[in-house]
């Protein structure tokens, strides 16, 4: 029986290729440092999911249940890989938990790791409670209490998302675009004013990128059905009158410097590598991009390739993805390892 | 220095020293003038909704400010302060006073639809711009425009007979726009009328002016329209709350 496959990582992307893999009769082993599989949604409390529009405990916990329940996935939680040696198809990883284990690949599924808004403090941030991150809203959503202000509980009437937090910024060293926020925002500002009918939602943008069919689901219908406003302004400073938050940038469109009271004010926070990325690099021997998200080799052999053999990645652990994308990625990876094992078992016969 | 283009500048926003005197040298008076930047304050969130309650502005929420309406517009060709795209984007973020600084030039639109057919989100510009000017009006920052005065007055004859009698609009509406009934170019197009047109249609027109013809069995449908209009207009009300803006002027006084 062939070795089993290391799967780091339980996210969308780790999940679907252990998902494939097993399918196909191969046995895998899935670490995770966390003490619950599902990634970023189902740790960081998702509401509702682009574009599938449902909630993500189930479309994720769907995932989870379905791999955690195979017999051939070997799930080990609360788990990492401190030691890994040996080459493609003879492997041994050495866990956290002290077991070793051998392995034929790895696929590294690691995903990303939020941006943390205190990093910009001129936001707000950590000054004032209102000032929150797209995480916590969705976590308000999807918790069911709603969209609240966390100072005393009130209902927000006017809500300031602010874009690209984290993201597109040289200033702080982060010159990605995390693909999905702008996305992500206008379907928030979409579940805000339907909670909250009377609640206004401006978005400050500095281009919107709702790319591909994203534009008529969200940003046309945020604007045609929900009335969103946007507003082409990067927000110089979010500071408070002692009532309301008090948002200040110059609004581009009419060359106006603009200082505009707010209840709530939401960071759109981007996806940074993985802060164990560096860590994850030597363990592996596997290389980082110059941003520090994990290099991939080209697509045209085969997919999820890194530069050393044997060792595969997929998801947003080599740059921001989508769910669909990452999962897409899990899945080709997990193509790839089969097509390696394949190639290998008839050079041996 | 003196400051050009001073009308351009809201009195408030200048700031002039009788007395400074800067490292040494002394800048009193207009040597110091500077001007402070027109800050926004705060979004009039009534106003897109306003003026969407208002035919014509129903898809101004639309818009994504992507200029096409201000390119092909005729006036803006002639005034580039004519930006139809800038006044949407200033109803969308209710930045009603910036709105209000153009209000003397926003019913200048000629209602020729370029703009309607350029746009790629059917906001229907043009729409916007009547239902614009119509909310300056109803709202007391415009007197009414000539061609709303034009407007009505065609409608109310309409409403009353079913027909149209041209002498008689032209009179009323150079009485209600407080113009004399002497225009040159008038005089001129009725004698070239009386020269050329054939006589039993000037007799026809000449009695028309005395005794009001009327569409046959016309009352049933006066009333539908007077019904109508009425119903409207109480709507177009509410939706700009004119009757509080009333009402709060009243105790005012
Ligand atoms: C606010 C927000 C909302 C979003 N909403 C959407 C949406 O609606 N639709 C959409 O398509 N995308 C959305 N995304 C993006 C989405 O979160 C990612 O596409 C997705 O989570 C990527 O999946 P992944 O499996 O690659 O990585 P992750 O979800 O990050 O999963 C990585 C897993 O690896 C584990 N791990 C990390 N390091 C180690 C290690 N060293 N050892 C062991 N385990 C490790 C983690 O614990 C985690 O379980 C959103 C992102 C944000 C920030
Ligand atoms: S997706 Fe939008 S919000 Fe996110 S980084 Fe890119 S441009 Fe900014
Ligand atoms: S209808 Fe009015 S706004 Fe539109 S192009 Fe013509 S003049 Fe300009
Ligand atoms: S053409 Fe249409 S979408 Fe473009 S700015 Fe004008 S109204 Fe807005």
């Amino acid at each position: 029986m062939a070795k089993p496959i290391l799967i780091v990582g339980g996210g969308p992307a780790g999940l679907a290729a252990a998902h494939s893999l097993a399918t196909f009769g191969q046995a895998c082993i899935l670490v995770d440092k966390e003490d619950r599989l599902g990634g970023a949604p189902i740790l960081e409390g998702y509401a509702k999911l682009v574009p599938s529009g449902e909630w993500a405990k189930d479309a994720i916990g769907g995932m989870v249940d379905r791999v955690a329940e195979h017999e051939l996935v070997d799930v080990r939680k609360e788990t990492k890989v401190t030691e890994f040696s040996g080459e493609a198809g003879d492997f041994t990883a050495v866990l956290s938990s002290g077991d070793s284990v051998g392995v034929s690949a790895a696929i590294l599924c690691t995903g990303f790791s939020h941006f943390d808004s205190a990093n910009k403090p001129e936001w707000g941030f950590g000054t004032f409670p209102d000032v929150v991150t797209t995480s916590q809203v969705e976590q308000m959503i999807s918790s069911g209490q709603g969209v609240r202000c966390p100072s005393d509980g009130r209902k927000p009437q006017r809500v300031a998302i602010l874009l690209c937090v984290g993201s597109r910024d040289r200033q702080i060293g982060r010159e990605w675009c995390s693909k999905i926020c702008c996305t992500v925002s206008a379907n928030m500002a979409m579940e805000i004013r339907e909670e909250l009918p009377d609640c206004h939602v401006y978005i400050y943008y500095m281009d919107i990128r709702t790319y591909g069919l994203y534009e008529t689901k969200y940003y046309w219908k945020s604007q045609e059905e929900f009335k969103v406003k946007y507003i082409k302004a990067r927000i110089a400073e979010v500071t408070s009158d002692g009532e309301k938050l008090i948002v200040k940038g110059e609004d581009t469109l009419v060359k106006r410097p603009i200082t505009i009271p707010f209840d709530l004010v939401v960071h759109a926070i981007g996806m940074d590598p993985n802060v164990d990325n560096p860590d994850i690099s030597a363990i592996f021997g596997v290389d980082l991009e110059t941003h520090g998200y994990i290099d991939k080799a080209s697509s045209y052999s085969a997919t999820g390739l890194t530069n050393k053999n044997g060792v595969f990645v997929a998801g947003a652990a080599i740059g921001p993805e989508t769910i669909d994308d990452s999962i897409a990625q899990g899945k080709a990876a997990a193509m790839a390892v089969l097509e390696q094992r394949q190639l290998a078992a008839r050079l041996v016969s | 220095m003196p400051i050009h283009e001073k009308s351009l500048i809201r009195p408030e926003n200048l700031q002039v020293h009788e007395k400074l005197e800067v490292e040494g040298v002394d800048v009193s008076g207009h040597w110091s003038t500077f001007i402070e930047s027109r800050v926004v304050t705060d979004y009039n969130e009534a106003m897109e909704d306003e003026i969407a309650a208002l035919p014509g502005g129903e898809y101004i929420h639309r818009c994504w400010q992507c200029g096409s309406c201000t390119n092909s517009c005729t006036v803006h060709a002639l005034n580039p302060d004519f930006n139809p795209r800038y006044w949407i984007y200033l109803i969308r973020m209710g930045m009603e006073s910036e709105l209000l600084r153009d209000k003397e030039i926003i019913w200048q639109c000629v209602s020729c639809n370029k703009c309607t057919y350029a746009c790629p989100r059917d906001v229907v510009p043009e729409g916007v711009m009547k239902a614009t000017s119509h909310w300056l009006e109803l709202k007391g920052h415009t007197p009414k425009s000539h061609s709303m005065i034009f407007d009505e007055i065609f409608s109310e004859q309409v409403f009353k007979t079913g027909k149209i009698e041209d002498g008689r609009t032209v009179r009323r509406f150079f009485k209600r726009t407080g113009q004399a009934l002497r225009q040159p170019w008038l005089e001129e197009m009725v004698k070239r009328l009386l020269r050329n047109l054939p006589i039993g249609m000037l007799t026809r027109m000449g009695m028309a002016n005395f005794i009001t013809p009327k569409t046959k069995g016309w009352s049933g449908a006066r009333d539908a329209i007077e019904e109508y209009v009425a119903e409207q207009e109480s709507h177009h009300r509410q939706a700009l709350r004119l009757d509080d803006l009333v009402e709060a002027a009243r105790k005012e006084l």
